[in-house]
């Protein structure tokens, strides 16, 4: 495998570097330079999404440092990937990813265009060492990615690094390039780490540490690193008090970054990851065009930034709601005006959109970024759709087909027989293995067949009228509008988006018997199922920052 | 349901302003007639513009087949500065001619005005007509516009007899041999580098009931974005446009709906364009037929009278065509066929039909009002007169 010139450099140099591909969290720790503690279990380690690591990095560098190339493939468990990042480990082409957007990190930091703003020094001399200078820059950075203070041998080491560089490249910014390059294939950085210490107010118990708490509450409302306030609160202690958290709790949730972290939430509990390999047959879905793709994830989630942060809605109005966002891409997929007055050639805006009355479309089930996410390339289907709303938006599970069914009734959609999508899964039902799966997906998937594979609407399928009836719970509708209405009243759906938003924050899911917990959600539905309620609820409870052990739950335990 | 009144324009095409609007801004008697009532109005974007060719056999309309394409041009560009055929068939095969830039600029300036050699392209009439084969087969798509008998066609879609004498001089051109979705090369070169950028074009259809025959207003207008792109490449249906303000780019046309056809009455239309080759569409006494198919796409030939200098100009102005230059400007200065030049004679405008595609779109206007819906289907009248969505080049045609 490749690494950096700068790990390859240090290495030569005498420093402690990665040598070796990272199998495991653990290890990936115990690999590390030694600064800190491997933890002894896997499970208090989380690894930063792209979205938290590109967030991070911009919040300590600036949005002018351009942060290209691919990261290490996410990995979804408990339907989140913040569940799933406590399982991740970095493999040797993710650490490969790693290294490359290291580089081209630290060499923007450090180049002529940066270096006057983001090194608070000059050194004496440009081509050698300057202890004091890269310490005054690593000091304050490795506070920043670490998320603590570094510890004095970290510091030193990095400083000495830095400063080994230099000599062998006759170039100060050179040695600091190489050194911050380091940092930041650090797992130290990579990582997100749940270091408890003794709660004094509790003798005999544990308690997340200052940093770790200010780190969790950071990424869980912001989505990204603790900004200096919040490392403050940390290292005065502040965080540990009930005024000191309930003061940066609501710091964090007036400021425009709460907007980031509820699209971080909901990005991930809408598996928008998963729309990297989305496609859709051209020929039969001409409107789906990139930007349609790209926009429709935009579409809901300023759907729900404006329900749930600006008019401070009822989260389960998401799913009736005739008020979005639309480009005109988004309006043509759709087959609805939009006037965008925008000078040709300038990028699309967004507009609000109201759809009128009579309208088929109404909540986030009818976006594109439901529909055709969960659609395959050249057809619509009611059991994806189903299932997706049963595990997505109410945390149930859907149990996988036998290894024996035959799909091919279903998949023939030019069958002059089964015209429509009703119609096959009909027959293909009779199949005693297969209808007691359907019975749980099909009646809601097939509500939304009024639209097709990319999310347009459509009244007929093969010049056959689709009928889209349907049922949950015993609640009977006649269309996508009753749908939403009827998926509304359902109470699996407030309490899956608060143990996902909880799980969101923590990396696990809580404990449905949990009395805290139960103590958050009546509190939610006590607010009318308020979002920003909910997540300040969590973010000032002990719950959301007590030690694994404690809220780790089997996967069936809230089922 | 509303009723509107128009106005000529000074262009001869109309613009549509309400009677009382109309009155305040002018406070004078007008000159107004009312259409037809409107109960509803299908918004579209042109999607597809070019030449309307007719190339189903080539040997019938080009028997000599003598035009060659690039190849023969050099040769014959050769020739022209001096050359025996031999030696610039020899010159014009050799990849590696030594000393091509200066033959390049002696064929450019091979034209010689006052004594000096001068730039072809801009001096075409100081060079011998090169005296290009034309078409001689009987079909070309067109309407009558009352032209010479002796030089009709027979529109292999109608039937009828046609004039369109562009048609004639540039029809054994190799680059205009091309079938749709295929443009003419040099206008698809342009169509395609230019569609992300030029404004578009609007076509509104207004009619008490569209489903059925009767009478319509076909508005045509220019509006304030450039197309959009579908999945695939082509242009998307159902996006939103808005009309230009300005009224330079606004005609509206009576016209009615049989039998699945729309015809147009006559009359003289305008568009101001960004494109090479469609820098403007002016046709006067236009004619114009369209249908519609079931998935909504518009399809239509709009015949009548263009400029021949302006055609010909996009030719001697972008010569690298793979044409024959001088032999188009020369043809369809011959073939002109109407509006002759009291001084010299020679006719200025030449009979000419274009083939355009329409897809369905919203149009609305700059105060943001839709005033045309994007209506997907089906297609017009009786099923006999359908265009299929497969091919619309009405495959009957080709043997009248």
């Amino acid at each position: 495998m490749k690494f950096s010139q700068s790990a390859l450099a240090l290495a030569a140099l005498g420093v402690v570097v990665l040598s070796s591909p990272v199998p495991s969290a653990t290890d990936a720790v115990a690999a590390e330079s030694g600064a800190a503690t491997a933890p002894a279990d896997p499970a208090v380690l989380l690894r930063l999404s792209p979205s938290q690591y590109r967030h991070s990095i911009h919040d300590i560098f600036g949005a002018s440092i351009k942060i290209t190339g691919r990261f290490e493939p996410e990995t979804r468990s408990e339907g989140m990937l913040s569940v799933g990042a406590r399982l991740a480990s970095i493999t040797d082409s993710g650490l490969q990813r790693y290294d490359e957007l290291a580089r081209g990190i630290a060499a923007q930091v450090v180049d002529e265009r940066h270096r006057d703003l983001l090194i608070p020094c000059k050194p004496q001399s440009a081509t050698g060492a300057d202890a004091a200078c890269a310490r005054q820059f690593f000091a304050r950075v490795g506070r920043m990615l670490y998320r603590r203070p570094l510890a004095a041998h970290e510091l030193d080491g990095i400083v000495a690094a830095a400063g080994d560089a230099t000599s062998v490249l006759k170039n100060f910014y050179g040695g600091l390039q190489l050194a911050l390059t380091e940092m930041l294939i650090s797992p130290e950085f990579l990582f997100r780490r749940f270091q408890m210490e003794p709660d004094p107010e509790r003798p005999g118990q544990e308690r997340l540490n200052a940093y770790g708490k200010a780190a969790e509450l950071s990424f869980f409302l912001w989505n990204t690193t603790p900004d200096e306030a919040l490392l403050r609160a940390a290292e005065s202690g502040e965080i540990h008090t009930r005024a000191g958290l309930e003061k940066q709790v609501d710091r964090l949730m007036s400021s425009p970054a709460m907007e980031d972290g509820l699209r971080g939430f909901f990005a991930d509990m809408l598996e928008f990851a998963d729309f990297e390999t989305v496609s859709k047959d051209p020929a039969f879905f001409p409107s789906y065009t990139l930007s349609a793709k790209l926009d429709s994830q935009e579409q809901t989630l300023r759907t729900i930034v404006d329900h749930v942060m600006v008019r401070e809605g009822d989260y389960r109005d998401l799913f009736t709601t005739r008020h979005t966002f639309l480009t005109r891409s988004l309006a043509a997929l759709y087959g609805v005006p939009l006037v965008d007055k925008t000078e040709n050639g300038q990028p699309q805006r967004w507009l609000p959109y109201t759809y009128p009355e009579g309208d088929p479309h109404a909540g986030i089930l009818t976006h594109a970024s439901f529909l055709a996410l969960h659609s395959p390339s050249g057809r619509s289907s009611p059991t994806d759709r189903g299932k997706a709303l049963r595990e997505l938006l109410m945390c149930q599970r859907v149990p996988p087909p036998p290894s024996n069914v035959d799909f091919s009734v279903v998949q023939d959609v030019n069958s002059e027989v089964h015209r429509t999508a009703r119609d096959r899964l009909t027959a293909h039902a009779t199949e005693a293995t297969c209808a007691g799966c359907h019975r749980i997906t099909d009646p809601i998937g097939l509500a939304l067949e009024n639209f097709d594979a990319a999310g347009g609407y459509r009244t007929h399928e093969n010049g056959a009228p689709i009928n889209p009836a349907g049922e949950i719970n015993r609640v009977k509708f006649d269309d996508p509008i009753g749908l939403g209405q009827a998926i509304r009243n359902v109470p699996a759906i407030t309490n899956c988006v608060a143990r996902k938003a909880f799980a969101f924050g923590s990396g696990r899911m809580p404990v449905a018997a949990n009395p805290e917990w139960k103590q958050i959600s009546q509190a939610f539905a006590d607010s009318n199922y308020n979002v920003l309620a909910l997540l300040r609820e969590i973010a000032l409870s002990d719950l959301f920052y007590a030690p694994p052990a404690a809220t780790t739950v089997a996967s069936t335990s809230a089922r | 349901m509303k009723n509107r009144c128009v106005i000529n324009t000074r262009r001869g095409g109309t613009s549509a302003l309400t009677i009382a609007a109309r009155s305040m801004l002018l406070g004078a008697p007008l000159a107004l007639f009312c259409t037809a009532s409107v109960a509803e109005t299908h918004g579209y974007v042109i999607s597809w513009f070019a030449t309307a060719t007719y190339n189903q056999n080539w040997k019938e309309a080009c028997p000599e087949d003598r035009n060659g394409g690039g190849l023969q041009l050099n040769i014959r560009n050769f020739m022209d500065i001096g050359f025996s055929r031999e030696e610039a068939t020899d010159m014009a095969n050799n990849p590696a001619l030594p000393n091509r830039e200066e033959l390049r600029e002696r064929v450019i300036n091979r034209a010689i005005v006052n004594g000096k050699h001068v730039n072809v392209y801009n001096y075409p009439d100081a060079v011998p007509d090169p005296n290009i084969e034309t078409v001689t087969g009987p079909y070309a798509y067109g309407f009558d516009l009352g032209g010479d008998s002796a030089h009709k066609f027979i529109d292999p879609e109608t039937k009828q007899k046609v004039d369109n004498q562009l048609w004639r001089a540039v029809g054994c051109t190799e680059s205009y041999r091309a079938a749709p979705p295929q443009m003419p090369y040099p206008e698809e070169l342009s169509w395609n580098t230019m569609t992300d950028s030029a404004l578009a074009w609007a076509i509104q259809i207004s009619g008490e009931d569209l489903g059925r025959d009767g009478k319509v207003t076909v508005t045509i207008s220019r509006v304030l974005q450039h197309l959009e792109r579908d999945a695939s490449g082509g242009i998307v249906s159902g996006a939103t446009y808005v009309l230009e303000p300005v009224t330079r780019s606004h005609n509206v046309l009576q016209g009615e709906i049989k039998d699945g056809v729309l015809t147009v009455t006559p009359a003289d239309i305008y568009l101001e364009g960004e494109m090479p080759y469609f820098a403007e569409i002016a046709i006067k006494d236009a004619h114009m037929r369209f249908k519609r198919r079931d998935d909504g796409k518009l399809i239509a030939y709009w015949g009548g009278y263009i400029d021949w200098k302006r055609f010909a100009y996009m030719y001697t102005a972008r010569p690298a065509n793979g044409a024959d230059t001088m032999g188009i400007y020369h043809a369809v200065k011959k073939m002109a066929d109407a509006d002759p030049d009291p001084a010299t004679g020679q006719n200025r405008m030449i009979s000419a039909t274009y083939r355009m595609e329409a897809v369905p779109a919203y149009i609305a206007e700059l105060n943001g009002n839709v005033v045309a819906v994007s209506s997907r289907g089906p297609a017009w009248g009786a099923q006999s007169a359908r265009v299929a969505a497969a091919d619309d080049r009405s495959p009957d045609a080709a043997n009248p």
